[in-house]
């Protein structure tokens, strides 16, 4: 069975249907990159995959474990999912250190000692060894993102998803938070990234999704959504994002 | 974790032991009350014992026929109510004896016969009832004087303003707010003797009896005793004696207070035992208000904040109700109404009474500022934190409530404020407070500026101190 499956996945608010019934299935070391004008769903789609959003009907099925299934511990399948949020959405009140440990000692992963060498090892991976006992507020746009994705990794995550990770960052930051995430998919890891990143979606994914009106318009290998589209609406969308 | 549970559970065990004391202590005595501010009839002398004809007489019955009571000195309206409902036995407050009140109470032989008459400013012109035409009269509620006045209200055309004891009549006159009061004789002419500039310019009118009372149909026995012992004092020349004291000598020889004490540094150290007291029930009260509402307003944040519809449903039903209700009309709720809907002779000592008024009404508004606080925190810290797996109270713990606290400490601070003040409102069901031992000490001594000075000055100090430990705290959490 495939890592994520989703089916016919539909979500409202009140008379807006956001999302019209998607289906997808990701592979265990897949990457798979969504794209899609603003407002297409994208995001919502991503949020449903690890509960923060609540599908209205259908079915989101990650390692097996049925969300909407009552007896599923969401908690439990969520520490093996690893969030990063567009406005990276650090806690504010504690150091990096202890943003990235928080989860790990709550739920008994690992000893403070642990969780702590863990997290030191994890800044020097994303490159930032230096900032282990900041404060978000002194780190930069591009800092804090990569202290969040240290943080959804401490938990060892076996997906990794990424809501817009770059779309709140100044331009000259947003290459350092993408190399990080082409380390991780060339280490294997399992990742849905919601981007506008074409460049980054065309070298690193293995699927690029196309979504657009709450409904999955077209999707395949990179080279043939960006060089191929078949759909006018894909056409539209990439003569607007490409050739600006 | 364990820490605030077991200070919880011993909040609760004492609140309980109070409620068993009270209990007992009333099976064996009886609980008669007093008015605060009624000279020569009761007023507090010096140290705060309370002096007078009513309290002599009593103590004299008391004596002759082994009553044991303890006397609870409360406003002469606040006295009266909790006659009627049941939460103490007796009163003896220079209380007319009315049909009105035969219908609720039973009384004992008069022990004193008395008239209304009129008093105005020392300078003022108005000699007559008729000079009153069109001008504002001051009352105290539930006296002969304002029966009597109020009977003759549109006869004479002039407008009516209630006190709740008899120094702030006196001085709404004194300083011309109102043109003239309307008080029992002897009060009045004791009154005057000892220092209130006003004068008499009536004839007694509606002499009245003044007697003892128990509540219609209950407490025969006391009664009983009481009218018993009365015929004895009489025959045996006590009573006579105890008259001539009050009614034919001044009060510094009753209160034992002496012309150099009436300068301010003089008043403050002559009545610092007093002061001592009352300030010490200030501060108990608002320390122990302050945790219990802190307790309270953080449960019904959380509950406001709750995923689901209850939690929140709850929150703000209760918050709705205690902050929507005047903190004088709660405390009398709880303090009267609520033993009265009990029945059964319940009873709520003043004190608990009084800090769970606090609690309720401090904690409805502390729980309004804390949901808030949690509010403010961004949705996507507990998005982030639910994402990494955390358990909703663990994030709520780790992550929201470590933020919206350092949002709120500003409020915190200003409620605590709000606290120390409100405690003072607690006076109207008898706690002994600061401020009600402000209300005593003038009764006595008439030095209105000075002992409203003297407490406005403790207060300040008291919120500045609480200000600065407070300014203090916060700079620590940053």
């Amino acid at each position: 069975m495939a890592k994520v499956v989703v089916k016919d996945l539909h979500k409202s608010y009140g008379d807006n249907e956001v999302l019209k019934g998607l289906n997808l299935e990701v592979e265990d070391n897949e990457v798979v990159c969504m794209i899609g004008p603003s407002g297409s769903g994208k995001s919502t789609f991503l949020r449903c995959l690890n509960d923060l959003e609540l599908p209205t009907q259908g079915q989101v099925i990650i390692s097996g474990y049925d969300l909407s299934d009552k007896g599923t511990n969401i908690n439990l399948v969520r520490e093996n999912i690893g969030m990063v949020f567009q406005h990276f959405n650090l806690f504010p009140h504690l150091s990096v250190l202890q943003n990235i440990t928080l989860a790990p000692i709550q739920l008994k992963k690992a000893s403070k000692a642990e969780a702590e060498k863990t997290a030191r090892h994890l800044l020097d991976v994303v490159g930032l060894a230096d900032k282990v006992d900041a404060m978000p507020k002194s780190l930069s746009g591009g800092q804090k993102q990569r202290v969040a994705i240290a943080r959804a990794l401490a938990m060892n995550p076996k997906i990794m998803l990424f809501d817009e990770p770059t779309s709140a960052l100044d331009p000259e930051m947003v290459g350092d938070v993408l190399d990080v995430m082409k380390r991780l998919a060339a280490d294997g890891m399992t990742m849905i990234v919601v981007t506008h990143e074409m460049g980054f979606a065309k070298e690193v994914a293995d699927r690029v999704v196309f979504m657009a009106d709450g409904l999955i318009q077209e999707s395949g290998k990179p080279d043939d959504v960006f060089d191929h589209p078949k759909s006018p609406r894909l056409q539209d969308f990439l003569n607007k994002v490409i050739n600006v | 974790m364990k820490k605030w549970q077991v200070a919880v559970v011993m909040v609760l065990a004492a609140l309980g032991s109070w409620f068993s004391l009270g209990a007992t202590a009333h099976a064996q005595t009886y609980t008669i009350a007093t008015d605060t501010t009624f000279a020569p009839f009761e007023f507090q002398a010096k140290g705060g014992k309370y002096k007078g004809i009513d309290i002599d007489i009593l103590n004299a019955i008391a004596k002759k026929e082994n009553i044991n009571y303890k006397l609870k000195a409360i406003s002469f309206g606040a006295a009266v109510q909790q006659l009627s409902a049941n939460q103490v036995d007796g009163v003896i407050a220079g209380m007319n004896v009315t049909p009105e009140r035969q219908k609720t109470f039973d009384f004992s032989k008069a022990y004193y016969t008395s008239g209304v008459v009129m008093a105005v400013a020392k300078d003022s012109k108005v000699k007559t009832f008729k000079d009153l035409k069109g001008k504002t009269v001051a009352l105290k509620t539930g006296t002969a004087g304002a029966t009597y006045a109020k009977s003759i209200e549109s006869k004479y055309g002039f407008k009516i303003k209630y006190f709740n004891d008899s120094n702030n009549m006196y001085n709404d006159v004194k300083v011309g707010n109102s043109a003239a009061c309307f008080e029992d004789y002897p009060v009045m002419s004791y009154g005057i003797k000892n220092g209130i500039a006003l004068k008499i310019v009536s004839k007694q009118y509606e002499a009245g009896d003044y007697g003892f009372a128990v509540k219609k149909g209950k407490n025969a026995a006391l009664l009983k005793k009481f009218n018993a012992g009365l015929a004895a004092i009489k025959a045996d020349g006590t009573y006579k004696k105890i008259i001539d004291k009050y009614l034919h000598s001044s009060e510094a020889s009753l209160t034992g207070e002496t012309a150099s004490s009436r300068t301010f540094i003089g008043l403050f150290t002559q009545n610092l035992g007093t002061i001592g007291n009352g300030l010490w029930m200030t501060l108990e009260l608002t320390v122990i208000s302050i945790i219990l509402a802190t307790v309270m307003g953080v449960i019904l944040g959380v509950l406001g904040v709750m995923p689901g519809k209850i939690g929140p449903a709850i929150s703000s039903t209760i918050i709705y109700i205690f902050r929507g209700m005047p903190l004088m009309v709660l405390a009398f709720f709880i303090y009267i109404g609520f033993p009265d809907l009990i029945g059964h002779g319940f009873k709520i000592p003043a004190f608990i009474a009084g800090m769970i008024t606090l609690m309720l009404n401090e904690g409805a508004y502390t729980g309004a500022f804390v949901k808030g606080g949690f509010k403010a925190v961004d949705d996507g810290q507990m998005e982030a934190a639910r994402s990494l797996g955390l358990p909703y109270w663990t994030a709520m713990r780790k992550v929201i409530m470590p933020q919206g606290i350092r949002i709120m400490i500003p409020s915190f601070i200003n409620q605590f404020i709000i606290t120390l003040k409100d405690t003072s409102i607690l006076s109207v069901i008898g706690i002994v407070e600061l401020t009600q031992t402000g209300t005593l000490i003038i009764a006595r001594n008439f030095e209105g500026f000075k002992i409203w000075l003297m407490i406005a000055i403790i207060y300040l100090i008291l919120i500045t101190l609480l200000t600065w430990l407070s300014n203090w705290v916060q700079r620590r959490m940053n």
